[in-house]
């Protein structure tokens, strides 16, 4: 397409421009507006009630454990599946056998389907058909059966982890490629001058991959902080709203019970989560490129 | 470099703790599918099935099942070839010019990608049922199509800034029009960018699951994640057709990706390594 086709750039935008103004666009806006109506089962017609319902749910008990459980989910996983998922690419960097057919095989999770997952964890964590505690009990690390999703201590725990176990390889893909991309001769300078693994990977490696960690942990933190089917298929946000989230939270109170004005404003509470870290993505990836630029 | 001997025998163990971790999950799932009905209740649970049998893949290839199988296919596959095509135009345009607007335009949708679909769900959901489209296929195409789109435009766009300009401008000097360049020129070199592009589209929906749940009210409309999900409720003691039914969710989404992974991790690292 050459300068002069101005009229086509637009024809061929204007298809895309148009879905995600209506179907992105407007209902980001829609929701901010949803919240300052009420609705209900019982009066189904929106009534103008300003920020009535704000004040409705920071008050109510439900608030602060969802705020909170959203934090421990938000950072464990994230936390969690970058390391996981740096350790996986550093080992995967190594010259191994069946190298390559262990990165095949470990991106299995990632492309298995979220609602799979869930149904297939739920089952492993059964208290008595499940292979966790039938493992576990074999090797010596539970004395007795252990009901990992019905109980409000560890259900968090054990969700985060089908979530990392589901989310690393991403992780690990991307920091493979970064890994990939160092300049060996630095290593290999740094090795000369005697510096053992250890410290190579912590003056070498991790200095010249930083942009690319910095961006993946933003990345994961605004995917991880919008999950849902993992944690709904599994506990539906239970036991005793151990595990709601923001997402759970918001389909139970807008679908579950019709009540859209509470839910829209836990929407626009996880928008406005989501603004600041979307500005800090945006602040990560300009730094890293005036450090480019820099370099 | 070469290791010590202890390093590299570290280094493998830690390789086939890696596998276990990741496979265990898979293995279980295929062997439980396998069991006869009452094998899954053996207390503790045994990682081989000691009697395998196809029963559970013929009992759970129900009438619904098929039906479940059928929406998912027509969605996905509607909302692969709508993505990967008006995403291409897009992302050509977004690749071919430098125009402040375009840019800004460009940033929006960039920003796009990270809006929560459970925050908006609310005031889509509404437009679908003033556009009486709830419980439709269209209405999931449609919202599939928006959410997958800011990602793919994306990711082609990242392609087509790597093709060289040159082979248009000589196409053009040989008297081609702008629709025939893109069709007989850009199209056929960005053919690596529109598979790893609709492999993530295809990923992205087979599984989705938030919005099939809430736009859907009928069995026959169902797709395969909100039946599979059903499937607890109504059959969650029959645990080997219900491994039997993942099984077979699975498989076709894994099968894809493994054959295209090269282009999509290709595609994928590309864009997030060079920012």
């Amino acid at each position: 397409m050459l300068r002069s086709d101005r009229w086509l750039i637009w024809l061929f935008l204007a298809p895309s421009l148009l879905l995600l103004g209506v179907f992105l666009y407007y209902p980001m806006i829609g929701t901010v507006i949803e919240s300052f109506y009420d609705t209900s089962f019982i009066s189904p017609d929106p009534r103008f009630v300003g920020t009535a319902v704000y004040e409705k749910v920071f008050a109510s008990r439900d608030f602060p454990s969802v705020v909170w459980n959203s934090v421990v989910w938000t950072v464990g996983v994230v936390l969690l599946q970058n390391l996981l998922g740096f350790a996986t690419a550093l080992l995967l960097n190594e010259k191994l056998p069946f190298r390559g057919l262990t990165r095949a095989l470990v991106l299995m999770p990632f492309v298995l389907p979220g609602v799979v997952t869930a149904i297939l964890w739920r089952f492993m964590y059964d208290p008595q058909l499940g292979l966790i505690n039938s493992l576990m009990i074999r090797l010596g690390a539970l004395d007795d059966n252990a009901a990992w999703l019905a109980s409000p201590d560890t259900a968090m725990a054990a969700v985060i982890f089908v979530a990392v176990w589901k989310g690393f390889p991403f992780s690990m893909l991307i920091y493979l490629a970064a890994l990939q991309n160092v300049d060996k001769s630095q290593i290999e300078a740094a090795t000369l001058d005697g510096a053992g693994p250890w410290r190579r990977l912590i003056d070498v490696t991790i200095p010249a991959i930083k942009d690319v960690v910095l961006v993946n942990i933003v990345l994961t933190l605004i995917l991880t902080f919008n999950y849902f089917d993992i944690v709904w298929v599994m506990t539906r946000g239970g036991p005793r709203d151990a595990t709601h989230i923001f997402p759970t939270k918001i389909f139970e109170t807008g679908f579950g019970q019709f009540r859209f004005g509470e839910a829209a404003t836990y929407g626009v509470v996880s928008i406005a989560v989501l603004a600041l870290l979307v500005a800090l993505y945006v602040l990560v990836q300009v730094s890293a490129n005036k450090r480019r630029a820099l370099a | 470099m070469t290791q010590p001997f202890t390093t590299r025998l570290i280094l493998i163990a830690c390789q086939a703790l890696l596998a276990l971790f990741v496979l265990l999950p898979f293995f279980w799932m295929l062997s439980v599918s396998l069991k006869p009905p009452t094998e899954p209740f053996a207390i503790p649970a045994r990682l081989w099935p000691q009697d395998p049998t196809f029963a559970n893949y013929v009992e759970a290839f129900r009438p619904e099942f098929r039906t479940y199988f059928l929406n998912s296919l027509i969605v996905s596959g509607a909302s692969v070839a709508i993505t990967v095509t008006l995403g291409l135009l897009a992302a050509y345009s977004f690749s071919r010019t430098q125009l402040t607007i375009i840019t800004a335009l460009m940033a929006g949708v960039v920003l796009a990608q990270m809006f929560p679909h459970s925050a908006i769900i609310i005031p889509i959901y509404k437009l679908m049922r003033e556009a009486e489209l709830l419980n439709t296929h269209l209405s999931l195409i449609i919202a599939y199509v928006s959410v997958t789109l800011p990602v793919a435009i994306w990711m082609l766009r990242g392609f087509l800034l790597k093709l060289p300009i040159s082979l248009e401008e000589a196409a053009a000097i040989d008297g081609a029009g702008p629709v025939r360049i893109f069709w007989q020129v850009v199209v056929p070199l960005a053919r690596p960018g529109i598979i790893a592009t609709a492999v993530y589209v295809l990923i992205v929906t087979w599984q989705e699951f938030l919005f099939a749940l809430s736009f859907t009210s009928t069995r026959e409309m169902r797709t395969l994640p909100v039946g599979l999900n059903d499937f607890i409720g109504q059959y969650g003691i029959r645990y080997g057709e219900l491994m039997a039914s993942s099984v077979m969710v699975s498989v076709p989404v894994i099968a894809v990706f493994f054959f295209l992974q090269r282009y999509f991790v290709a595609g994928l690292t590309a864009g997030a390594v060079k920012g």
